[in-house]
């Protein structure tokens, strides 16, 4: 009962079971909108699932395991190159570079593209180059800001252990800064697939969710858009869920302070 | 009065001045730290420097620790003629910093690394100390995971570990309760006596706590004009020799009338600065 006003008090901290009824509960109200929604246009839960019904049968999954793939090899690519560059900007000489790279996040891909295709050997490749330039951006930029935010004492505490100022980098930009790396590693991973469909437009040849996600799109097949939709998002949830858990494994230390955990 | 002499310098802070933009901050501030001896036991250097909020006190614990290079003069240790290096001097600052990203344990171990190369060696010299300092059973945690006063002993430990003989302490007393206060002057004490080389320098506003550890004490304030205003740029203005005095190496010396009268001369001077 003290659970149920604390839900509606801030800063409250309420039990894992609370915290269980009331997602259920607030899930159940979603549906409940979705089913009962007096818009015409909006699939109903039954035509959904008939639709995702359907487009496995017609090769969902195959399309799936394509767009993953891709959208893996550009992460990993962006984070490497991300973080690389971030951790550069302890050099000066980096630091403008990175600042020019971050402002690209303004550009779109338009006209970008063309030169991309020059560059690229194949539509795979011309792909992974268009989602690792657009979530790199980001990435990098959310990084560089975690390694400028470092404050001066941290560097100091390392000085007097006697470390070189490469060490000091190491222990202090790189160890101590791993578990808001994965912070920003997880949010722009989401971007990768927020970014997949326009790319996988861009390029059909391989398929993938995105290119299959534009043709129902264009034939105004909704109820299939929100099925393509929908397994997108449990695919994220995954993503984000393990990338949580990578970060509770290699940085426990992170959630000790918190108040919510 | 205890029977003692004086061995070879061990730290020299020769004329040291700073700036910032032209306005001065210190201005020639000298020092020296001498190995005191007393036949028969191992007695270690604890030295304080006092002045009031704002005087510069933390701007020379960064010189000394040699974090920040003077505008002028230098800090010398040991009689080597080139200026302190980061490193050398250990270095406690107010809010014992210490690596949130590893263990107390690891904590530890990376500082005895640090200047120990066989790790046998280093890990058992890491043991050795967190027995002595009550830290055994806190070796798998996590510095967030610490009381105020265990995060203490971790960061004093971690310096002693790295630096040779000397350790710096920027306000070690503030925000103290009464048992912790006594507890930290008694660990400075205990600290300090490891080794005859072993010296503290502690960096405080706190007349009475700094009276009660130490053996030399400088008092940092500036020069008035006629009218009586400050004048920009601190120095020594004062050095009490409390092994002179009497007022050393006795246990409960806070409760003796003569440490008292001191610590009222000392406050008087405070407060005319
Ligand atoms: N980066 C800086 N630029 C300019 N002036 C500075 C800078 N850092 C400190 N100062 C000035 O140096 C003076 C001494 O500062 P410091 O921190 O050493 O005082 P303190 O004696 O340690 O005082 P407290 O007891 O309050 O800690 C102050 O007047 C301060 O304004
Ligand atoms: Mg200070």
């Amino acid at each position: 009962m003290n659970d149920a006003i604390h839900l509606f008090a801030p800063n409250k901290v309420v039990s894992r079971n609370t915290v269980r009824w009331l997602v259920t509960f607030q899930l159940l109200m979603l549906v409940a909108i979705w089913v009962f929604s007096p818009t015409v246009f909006l699939p109903k839960p039954g035509e959904v699932f008939q639709s995702l019904h359907d487009l496995w049968f017609e090769g969902l999954g195959s399309e799936l395991i394509t767009s993953f793939y891709l959208n893996l090899q550009a992460i990993a690519l962006s984070a490497i190159l991300s973080l690389l560059l971030a951790y550069a900007t302890v050099i000066p000489f980096f630091r403008p570079i990175v600042a020019l790279l971050s402002k690209l996040r303004f550009l779109s891909m338009v006209g970008l593209t063309f030169f991309f295709t020059l560059m690229a050997t194949s539509g795979h490749e011309l792909k992974l180059f268009l989602l690792v330039f657009s979530v790199a951006v980001f990435f990098v930029t959310g990084m560089a800001e975690v390694v400028a935010a470092i404050p001066k004492e941290s560097f100091d505490l390392a000085r007097t252990l006697r470390m070189g100022e490469w060490r000091v980098v190491y222990e202090v930009v790189v160890l101590g800064q791993a578990d808001k790396a994965f912070e920003v590693l997880r949010q722009n991973a989401a971007m990768g697939w927020m970014m997949l469909t326009m790319v996988e437009g861009i390029s059909r040849s391989e398929g993938g969710v995105g290119a299959m996600l534009l043709n129902q799109n264009k034939h105004f097949h909704l109820s299939a858009v929100f099925a393509i939709q929908l397994t997108i998002l449990v695919l994220g949830l995954g993503q984000d869920y393990a990338i949580g858990l990578l970060r509770k494994i290699c940085c426990p230390y992170a959630e000790l302070t918190l108040e919510r955990k | 009065m205890a029977s003692h002499t004086y061995g070879k310098t061990l730290l020299k802070i020769d004329n040291v001045s700073l700036e910032y933009d032209g306005r001065p901050i210190l201005k020639n501030v000298s020092a020296e730290i001498k190995d005191v001896i007393r036949p028969g036991c191992t007695t270690g250097q604890v030295v304080g420097f006092l002045g009031p909020s704002g005087i510069g006190k933390t701007q020379l614990f960064r010189i000394v620790a040699g974090l920040n290079p003077p505008t002028s003069g230098r800090v010398t240790i040991n009689g080597v003629d080139r200026p302190v290096q980061a490193g050398q001097v250990g270095v406690v600052a107010q809010d014992y910093p210490l690596f949130e990203h590893r263990t107390v344990l690891s904590n530890l171990l990376l500082a005895a690394g640090q200047k120990e190369n066989d790790s046998k060696v280093a890990h058992d010299k890491v043991m050795q100390y967190l027995t002595e300092f009550e830290l055994s059973d806190k070796a798998r945690l996590y510095p967030v995971q610490l009381s105020g006063g265990q995060r203490q002993r971790c960061a004093i430990i971690q310096q002693i570990l790295c630096s040779d003989h000397f350790l710096l302490m920027d306000e070690p007393f503030s925000g103290l309760d009464l048992l912790m206060l006594e507890r930290t002057c008694a660990l400075i004490q205990k600290v300090a006596n490891m080794d005859e080389l072993n010296t503290i320098i502690v960096v405080t506003h706190d007349i009475t706590a700094a009276a009660s550890v130490a053996d030399h004490l400088w008092l940092m304030g500036r020069d008035h004009d006629l009218n009586g205003n400050c004048l920009p740029g601190s120095h020594i203005v004062e050095t009490y020799d409390l092994i002179e005095r009497d007022l050393c190496w006795e246990p409960n010396i806070i409760t003796q009338p003569r440490f008292m009268e001191f610590v009222r001369e000392v406050k008087d001077r405070f407060r005319g600065l």
